[in-house]
């Protein structure tokens, strides 16, 4: 059955996710049908409600890319100000972490041949 | 059809180098026939291609002699050695063409719009061709010295493409430094190749494997090669270059230049299953592939959360979808020498190593090429500028979806079918591989969220009232890939039973590919 992937210790069948992906949408679409048709387009009962407050413009309420996991990465400002460190954008620094990263491999595979 | 097929190695890299020297000459005549040339020419290689991995699949490695009076003979008369050109192609090698063939295709078809508004593209398409030819020679020659020479032509040619758009000012800088790092890294192939020629006076991988004597000098040419590869291919800590020159490139070559990374990581495979093999400190040499495997799914996630540009932010991710591959096949090199672990998941490890880079060819440069659309319809890369554009850009929000949740494991789309592989099977070497995994994942599915939500959600921009969908070419490319990414989740074991596992034996059996070559011995 070429549906069915073998990972030597269980299997992974595809078809039973899209099977179920597609059940959750019927069940979704049927209590979309189920929603209220009779509003009135193009008027106030299709805008936005916000505890009666006037809603700002669409450029200022989308939420940018700068301000969203910023707790995370206030959590995580010490690891992100070392791991910013090695990247100066210098060719110089990447050819030495390229030489330092040789060297390193070289000396652990001939200790390793030595110990061998 | 049958000599087609015999003289398919060669073909399949000589129509891409004819075809880029035909382009600027017909070019100059006429525009809508370079392009079609260069599509129906890519096309024909795509053909050619799986003709000959259906050959390979039912024959087995094939070997094409450059200059012989047959192709299959591979030491002339009165010699001992191999001293031809020797086009190798087995499992591992044709897999890794499958995927090139297709995502140039691709690109080409991406291309066609996306740089009509720039000046040179005769040299643009010269120059994507002579890339192609330069990616199929690295995974088909079965020579180090063509390697080197192979590495060098899409080395260089990515650079030029890389730094094709010149009113942008980064571009300069990003093909500056992608051609020092490449240079630096092919001396350092050079070197090592001089190296092992100076003790076995043989450049053929074949038959240095069969002599090769794990001597001081061959461990510090294995260090040089090993470094030099892992540093062309992008992996943490020698990655600082990547998203410098991945992200200033246009779209269609920032796809492609995923698939030389992939390239650079066959190189580095081949070197220690297929040169050294047997002959290796596997586990020394599995581990270090292991923790440059690790390193760089975790900081490559980590630093693409950070990102505020798309393509960065995206190159970001293909730093750390290349760790996943490391660690997978890193794990089967660890435990190479022992047949016992082998069969119990150093294969299995191997394989979804080996799966992943498939999956990760069809959905990163689709995700490469949505990066592209954004760019190509709002004139920035800064997420912090967008927003909105799923109401103007309808297919590249789906694409993009599939590609997000393609990336990010989920299932039932092909990434998570790789990474399961990958995760059930390195656990049992160490669980905290499987861990920085799974963290690895969830990492990138709120990384692709966020980016996501940047560009696409929210109410209409009154700055982006004008802008539409991409034109159809940038369309077709980015549903050829999406199609790729459904097939192989629709028929995972299908793709895994004819291209994966003939892939992960072709590295594992280092016999196979010597006796290919050298089995002509007397």
């Amino acid at each position: 059955m070429t549906f069915i992937l073998e990972s030597g210790y269980a299997f992974w069948n595809p078809l039973i996710w899209i099977i179920v992906f597609l059940v959750v949408m019927i069940v979704v679409y049927f209590f979309r049908r189920r929603g209220q048709k009779k509003y009135k387009k193009d008027t106030d009962q299709a805008q936005i409600f916000l505890c009666g407050e006037e809603v700002p413009e669409a450029g200022e309420r989308h939420i940018r890319v700068g301000n969203i996991y910023w707790g995370f990465f206030e959590t995580l400002k010490e690891y992100y100000n070392q791991i910013l460190r090695p990247h100066t954008g210098i060719v110089n620094d990447y050819v030495l972490w390229f030489v330092a990263a040789t060297a390193v491999s070289a000396i652990i595979l001939l200790i390793a041949g030595l110990a061998k | 059809m049958a000599t087609l097929i015999t003289h398919s190695p060669i073909l399949i890299i000589a129509i891409p180098l004819v075809t880029a020297f035909l382009t600027p000459l017909i070019g100059m005549a006429n525009r809508k026939v370079r392009d079609a040339l260069v599509i129906v020419s890519l096309a024909f290689v795509v053909v050619l291609v799986f003709a000959l991995a259906r050959d390979v699949v039912i024959n087995g490695i094939r070997v094409y002699t450059l200059g012989a009076t047959s192709p299959d003979l591979t030491i002339p008369t009165g010699f001992m050695v191999p001293v031809r050109i020797i086009l190798e192609v087995d499992g591992m090698s044709i897999f890794m063409g499958i995927i090139w063939s297709i995502v140039s295709l691709a690109a080409a078809i991406f291309s066609l719009s996306h740089i009509a508004s720039e000046t040179g593209q005769n040299r643009f398409y010269t120059l994507l061709l002579l890339m192609v030819a330069g990616g199929f020679g690295m995974m088909f020659t079965g020579d180090l010295f063509n390697l080197f020479v192979f590495l060098e032509i899409a080395s260089i040619s990515g650079a030029a493409l890389i730094a094709f758009r010149i009113k942008f000012a980064d571009t300069q800088e990003g093909g500056f430094k992608y051609i020092v790092i490449s240079a630096i890294a092919s001396l350092m192939v050079l070197f090592a190749i001089g190296l092992l020629y100076a003790q076995y006076n043989l450049l053929n991988i074949g038959a240095i494997a069969q002599v090769i004597q794990y001597t001081t000098l061959d461990k510090i040419a294995l260090a040089l090669l090993l470094i030099a590869f892992t540093m062309k291919a992008g992996m943490v800590p020698l990655h600082l270059w990547f998203p410098d020159a991945y992200s200033v490139a246009p779209a269609s070559i920032t796809g492609m230049l995923v698939i030389t990374s992939h390239a650079c990581m066959y190189a580095a495979f081949r070197v220690c299953f297929t040169l050294y093999g047997s002959m290796l400190d596997a586990p020394v040499a599995g581990w270090i592939l292991i923790v440059f495997g690790l390193l760089s799914m975790f900081i490559g996630v980590t630093m693409a959360v950070f990102q505020k540009d798309v393509m960065r932010f995206m190159s970001y991710h293909a730093i750390s979808q290349l760790g996943y591959m490391w660690v997978g096949v890193g794990v089967g090199l660890a435990v190479l020498g022992n047949a016992e672990f082998i069969a119990a998941y150093g294969r299995d490890a191997m394989s979804g190593g080996i799966f992943h880079i498939l999956n990760h060819a069809m959905y990163k440069p689709l995700l490469f090429f949505t990066g592209g659309a954004l760019f190509h319809c709002t004139g920035t890369r800064d997420l912090t500028k967008m927003g909105g554009l799923a109401h103007k850009m309808k297919w590249t929000t789906i694409l993009y979806i599939i590609g997000t949740l393609s990336i990010s494991g989920i299932p039932p789309l092909n990434g998570f079918s790789s990474k399961i592989l990958i995760y059930e099977s390195v656990y049992q070497f160490h669980p905290i591989l499987t861990i920085t995994g799974i963290i690895t994942s969830i990492l990138t599915l709120a990384s692709f969220t966020k980016a996501f939500h940047s560009a696409f959600m929210g109410a209409e921009l009154p700055e982006y009232k004008e802008v539409k969908e991409v034109p159809r070419s940038m369309v077709i490319a980015m549903v050829i890939l999406a199609a790729g990414i459904v097939f192989i989740t629709l028929f995972p074991s299908l793709v895994v039973d004819w291209t994966i596992h003939p892939a992960a034996d072709a590295l594992i059996d280092q016999e196979a590919y010597i006796t290919a070559v050298m089995g002509a011995i007397p």
